[in-house]
């Protein structure tokens, strides 16, 4: 906004030449400053002339500010009094970020102000324990306004505040170190926020060095009780990878999209291989094994939608039960390894689980290590890993096929239900049957067509024929009896009055007299 | 199988139908299997808690798929291991080759795996000695030179069943001492990495 501010007289002389070129009639009133400062103004300013829309522009943005300011105070206020009201306000971690962010738009100044206002403010009630977390908060709401990455939303999820509010519910219990739990995490979720762009091991690797340091601190804490740690530690884990997930899932510096593209494709082409063929015990016309087939296979698709590594394991692991299941009714008895491994590749195959090979990085990447390396979920999850290998090295020998029928089968030239072998989707059976029914009566319904549209042709054809026919008819009788216009016998020439047929003309007859 | 913490992993090596999931039900649950029964949903993966001396330890035992066909996958499996056990069929020949297989690979790639030979179906041999196809002295030299502990059991009568967890147990106990302390229990610090790629990625 350069202040070139024109007098009328000396506009007046550059206009009026120009209006005299162009012909452009601008009564000049129209041209003033709407304030009437005896300035012109511009219409980009509103009819106002530089100064004065300046003037008033500030007007109007402080005006703004103020009112942000007012509503974050009565925002925060409410808040304090609802935090006072529980006596715990847990909810003053989320909100208080948001009720923030208005006022990030004032000059910086105004905002260390409010900063410092609120810490007072803060100290001297009773949440002392959340005053890490709300001083924490402006410093990152700034950074994050600073660089704004599409990837990183500003707004934080309706998921990322419930599990935050949880977190902070859970380590009230733990009173002073739940505290610096609290810190701590906040803090690394932070210093993750800066390290975006290393790579996906070393990104593992900070996560896998916090959940360490803080076990192991936690041990020293609580006296060894490994239980004590582990529950605090799952509620370390949750809390931290739902807010990291967007981040850190599927990173862009890895090939973890690609890879996931290609176990899809892969999947799909193997989507010929039957229950036969890898040797499953399950007998999936029994509707029990059908519905638990049915069941992990929901379960295993569902491990994408979840955000924590505990809680994809546990889809896994609950995938798992409902194979054991389906087994253990097929053959009624227990699930062994080499029963569950191949029933496991077969609903993977049937399933072909979204990003699996991401959730799997993912899950090796940000798990609690003692979780994925000994226990139930770990030993679920590491026959995932083994049915997602086979997949992908799967041969012909693999499937007690011979390389030619293999090669027969990915091309598509055969289908899955070869002559002689039972079809491999029960539930297609019914399908697939119906799907005949409808193609017989279609096929029925054209010949009937054809019909109809003959019926149609050859009666056009009668048609045209009889309107021959009839032409024909009409023409022989005329031909037959040619049309003669006879003379009317009365009719009266008055031109030819000598004509015979006139009774002679009546003779005037002479009376003497 | 509840949610238990378990402190050692326990892998379960051998051909298929060495009786692997026996050996595991036997001990778990004191019976051997004839005939259908439903009480457990699956085999595959069982938690017990043995006490030794004053300490509570629990063995995660990982039942593995022994066909052929999944080989090349057994790596995953028996990674992070501290015991393994690998089984072979005292009448079947074959199936002690295939044990020496497994030997190998966790000699190469799991060195603080612990290896215990387990011949299998000893009351087979009990009832008919003609039956037996793997001699006991051979596995006990071939034990000896790779430094395992060698046992033969059956699950139908239970004979050294509990024996072998058990020493599986006071062993890690013993060694869990010396290799724990440095290592804090869980050492995925360095082999995180390799958890899944070694094995999956080609």
């Amino acid at each position: 906004m350069c202040s070139l501010r024109l007098y009328p007289a000396q506009l007046q002389h550059t206009m009026s030449q120009r209006s005299e070129r162009r012909g452009i009639h601008v009564d000049q009133s129209e041209l003033l400053c709407k304030k009437g400062c005896g300035y012109y103004g511009n219409a980009a300013w509103q009819g106002l002339c530089s100064k004065c829309w300046r003037e008033e522009y500030q007007r109007a943005r402080q005006r703004q500010i103020q009112e942000d300011w007012a509503l974050a105070e009565k925002l925060q206020r409410e808040e304090d009094a609802a935090a006072y009201a529980s006596s715990h306000g847990s909810q003053a971690t989320p909100r208080s970020q948001t009720s923030q962010t208005p006022p990030s738009l004032a000059p910086f100044s105004k905002f260390e102000e409010k900063k410092t206002n609120e810490k007072t403010r803060k100290v001297t009630t009773v949440k002392k324990f959340f005053s890490p977390s709300s001083r924490a908060a402006p410093k990152k709401d700034s950074h994050e306004a600073k660089s704004h990455s599409p990837s990183f939303p500003r707004q934080l999820s309706v998921d990322s505040e419930r599990v935050s509010r949880e977190f902070v519910e859970f380590l009230k219990n733990l009173q002073k170190p739940g505290r610096e739990i609290h810190k701590q995490s906040r803090l690394f979720i932070e210093s993750m926020a800066m390290k975006k762009d290393l790579g996906a091991d070393e990104l593992s690797e900070c996560v896998q060095d916090f959940y360490q340091n803080m076990s192991d601190r936690l041990m020293s804490h609580f006296k060894g009780s490994s239980e004590k740690v582990e529950r605090v530690m799952d509620q370390v884990e949750k809390y931290i990878m739902t807010r990291l997930y967007k981040s850190v899932f599927c990173p862009e510096t890895t090939d973890d999209e690609k890879k996931d593209l290609a176990t899809q494709h892969r999947i799909r082409a193997l989507h010929w291989v039957t229950i036969q063929m890898l040797c499953v015990p399950m007998d999936e016309e029994n509707p029990e094994v059908a519905d638990s087939v049915v069941k992990a296979i929901t379960d295993v698709i569902e491990m994408d939608s979840r955000r924590v590594p505990r809680d994809k394991l546990a889809c896994i692991t609950s995938c798992s039960k409902h194979i054991f299941n389906a087994i253990r009714v097929t053959k009624g008895e227990p699930a062994s390894a080499d029963d569950f491994l191949p029933a496991l590749i077969y609903i993977v195959l049937k399933a072909n689980p979204p990003r699996l090979h991401s959730n799997i990085q993912y899950i090796t990447r940000f798990c609690t290590p003692s979780r994925l390396m000994a226990g139930e979920d770990g030993y679920y999850f590491t026959n995932l890993c083994c049915a997602v290998a086979f997949i992908e090295k799967l041969d012909a020998q693999s499937l007690n096929l011979s390389p030619e029928d293999f090669e027969r089968h990915m091309c598509g030239q055969v289908s899955p239900r070869g002559p002689g072998e039972a079809a491999p989707w029960p539930h297609a059976g019914p399908a697939l049957s119906q799907l005949r029914r409808n193609l017989e009566l279609l096929s029925s319904l054209e010949t009937r067509q054809q019909q109809v549209m003959d019926g149609a042709h050859s009666l056009q054809a009668e048609l045209s024929s009889w309107q021959e026919s009839v032409g024909r008819e009409v023409q022989e009788i005329l031909e037959k009896y040619p049309l003669e216009i006879k003379p009317h016998a009365s009719a009266i020439d008055a031109d030819n009055a000598d004509s015979d047929l006139l009774p002679p003309p009546l003779q005037p007859q002479v009376f003497a007299g | 199988m509840t949610a238990m913490r378990v402190d050692v992993k326990v892998v379960m090596l051998g051909k298929e139908s060495v009786g692997k999931t026996s050996l595991v039900e036997r001990y778990v649950h004191h019976r051997f299997l004839v005939g259908p029964y439903q009480n457990t949903i699956g085999a595959a993966f069982v938690a017990k808690a043995i006490n030794i001396g004053e300490k509570m330890i629990t063995l995660g035992i990982w039942d593995t798929a022994g066909s052929e066909r999944y080989e090349a996958m057994s790596r995953i499996y028996y990674r992070g291991a501290r015991a393994a056990i690998v089984c072979y069929d005292l009448t079947d020949s074959s199936s002690f080759l295939r044990a020496k297989f497994w030997v190998k690979e966790l000699q190469t790639f799991e060195e603080h795996c612990k290896i215990y030979l387990c011949g299998t179906k000893n009351d087979l041999i009990e009832a008919d000695r003609s039956m037996r196809q793997v001699d006991y002295h051979d596995v006990q030299d071939f034990a000896e030179e790779i430094g395992a502990h060698h046992f033969e059991t059956s699950s139908k009568t239970g004979n050294n069943v509990d024996e072998l967890f058990i020493k599986v147990a006071l062993d890690f106990s013993n060694s869990a001492l010396e290799l724990m302390r440095d290592e804090k229990g869980v050492d995925l610090g360095h082999k995180k990495d390799s958890y899944f790629y070694a094995c999956c990625h080609h």
